[in-house]
C-alpha cells in the first residue's frame, strides 16, 4: 500500500470518528487547528477574549456540522470558511463590522534606516514580515494569509471570504504592492522585490 | 497568471517562507476547556430532548382526552357507528367481516372529515407514547 493510499486511508477513519462525535479525534482536530483558527480571528481584529469566545463558538459549530461535512473542501478550507464567519458575525452582532473595510487608512511604512540586504534572509524575516502584513487592512491581510501562509487557491479564498475570484485577485495585487512598500522603507531598497 | 495563482516571484517566496514561519499563539488549556464546553452543550441538548419527548408524551394524553370528548359531543351517530362496527365476539367476527367492511368504508365516505381528524389525532398519539417509551428506554 502506496503513502498515499495509507494517508487518505487514515485520514477516512480519522473524519469517520471525527463525524461519530469521538471526543479523542475532536480533540486532536482541536490541537490541530486551534492556530489556524485563533488566527483568523486576530487577523479580523479580535482581541485575546473575544478571539478565544469566537473561536470556541468555530468548533463547536464544527463539532455539530462535522457530520454534514461532504468532504468537497479541503478540511481546513471548511473550517477557515466557519472562521471567518464565525469572526465577520461576531463583528457584526458588536457594530465593528466597518472595520473591515477595504482600503487602507495611512501607509505606516518602516524606519527608513539602511540595513544590509542580507537581512532579509535572516532569522528575523518572519517577524519583521509578519509586522508589515499587519499593517494591511484586514481583508488584504486575510487573503495575503490564506495564499502565502495556508497555501490556498484563489477560488478557496474566495470561497472562504464570501466574494469573487476578482476581488481576491485585487486583494492580493494591492496587499502585496503595500507589503514591497512597507519592507523596501524597512530594509533601504536593497530588498530584493523581484517579480 | 492562472485562474487560481498568481505569478510567483523571489518576492513570494520569501513572503511565504516568512509567513509559515509565524507561530500564532493559542491559551495553553485551550483544547481542555474546549473539550468539557462540548461534553456540556451534549449533555444539555440529551435533556433538553428528553423534556420535550416528555412534553409530547403529556401533551399526547391530553390530546387524546379531549379528542374522546369533543368526538363523543360533536359526531356522536359516527362513534356509535364506529363501535357498532366492532365485532361483539370472535365468533360473530367471520360472519360479519364482509358486511363490516362494506359498512366500514360506507362510514368512512359519509364521514371522512371525523376520520381524517381521527387518524391525525390518533397517529399523534401513537407518536407522543412510542416517543415516550424509547425515552425511557435510553
Amino acid at each position: 500500500m502506496s503513502v498515499k493510499v495509507w494517508q487518505k486511508k487514515q485520514n477516512d477513519e480519522w473524519l469517520g470518528l471525527l463525524r461519530s462525535g469521538d471526543h479523542q479525534a475532536f480533540a486532536e482536530f482541536i490541537d490541530k487547528y486551534k492556530e489556524m483558527v485563533f488566527l483568523c480571528c486576530r487577523t479580523l481584529g479580535l482581541q485575546d477574549v473575544e478571539a478565544e469566545d469566537v473561536a470556541s463558538e468555530t468548533f463547536l459549530a464544527a463539532y455539530k456540522g462535522l457530520r454534514r461535512y461532504g468532504g468537497r473542501a479541503q478540511l481546513s478550507t471548511w473550517l477557515w470558511a466557519i472562521a471567518y464567519r464565525q469572526a465577520v458575525g461576531y463583528l457584526r452582532k458588536n457594530r465593528r463590522h466597518q472595520q473591515l473595510k477595504a482600503e487602507p487608512e495611512k501607509l505606516i511604512t518602516g524606519s527608513k534606516e539602511k540595513e544590509p540586504a542580507a537581512t532579509i534572509q535572516s532569522e528575523e524575516t518572519g517577524k519583521i514580515a509578519w509586522q508589515a502584513v499587519e499593517q494591511l487592512p484586514r481583508l488584504w491581510k486575510m487573503a495575503i494569509i490564506l495564499y502565502y501562509r495556508e497555501g490556498k487557491s484563489i477560488a478557496d479564498i474566495a470561497n472562504i471570504m464570501r466574494t469573487r475570484k476578482n476581488t481576491i485577485k485585487t486583494y492580493l495585487f494591492r496587499g502585496r504592492e503595500m507589503l514591497k512598500q512597507i519592507l523596501a522603507a524597512a530594509f533601504g531598497e536593497d530588498i530584493d522585490v523581484g517579480e | 497568471m492562472s485562474e487560481n495563482k498568481l505569478g510567483f516571484g523571489k518576492f513570494d517566496e520569501t513572503l511565504e517562507r516568512a509567513l509559515k514561519s509565524h507561530l500564532e499563539p493559542v491559551p495553553a488549556d485551550f483544547t481542555e476547556r474546549m473539550l468539557s464546553r462540548i461534553k456540556e452543550v451534549e449533555q444539555r441538548r440529551i435533556l433538553a430532548r428528553l423534556i420535550l419527548q416528555q412534553r409530547l408524551a403529556l401533551a399526547g394524553c391530553i390530546t387524546l382526552l379531549i379528542a374522546a370528548i369533543v368526538s363523543a359531543v360533536v359526531f356522536p351517530d359516527a362513534v356509535t357507528a364506529v363501535f357498532k362496527s366492532i365485532p361483539a365476539s370472535l365468533v360473530e367476527q367471520e360472519q360479519i367481516l364482509i358486511y363490516g367492511v362494506s359498512q366500514a368504508i360506507k362510514a368512512v365516505r359519509s364521514n371522512w372529515q371525523f376520520y381524517t381528524i381521527f387518524a391525525g389525532v390518533f397517529g399523534f398519539i401513537v407518536y407522543a407514547l412510542a416517543d415516550l417509551l424509547m425515552a425511557n428506554g435510553e
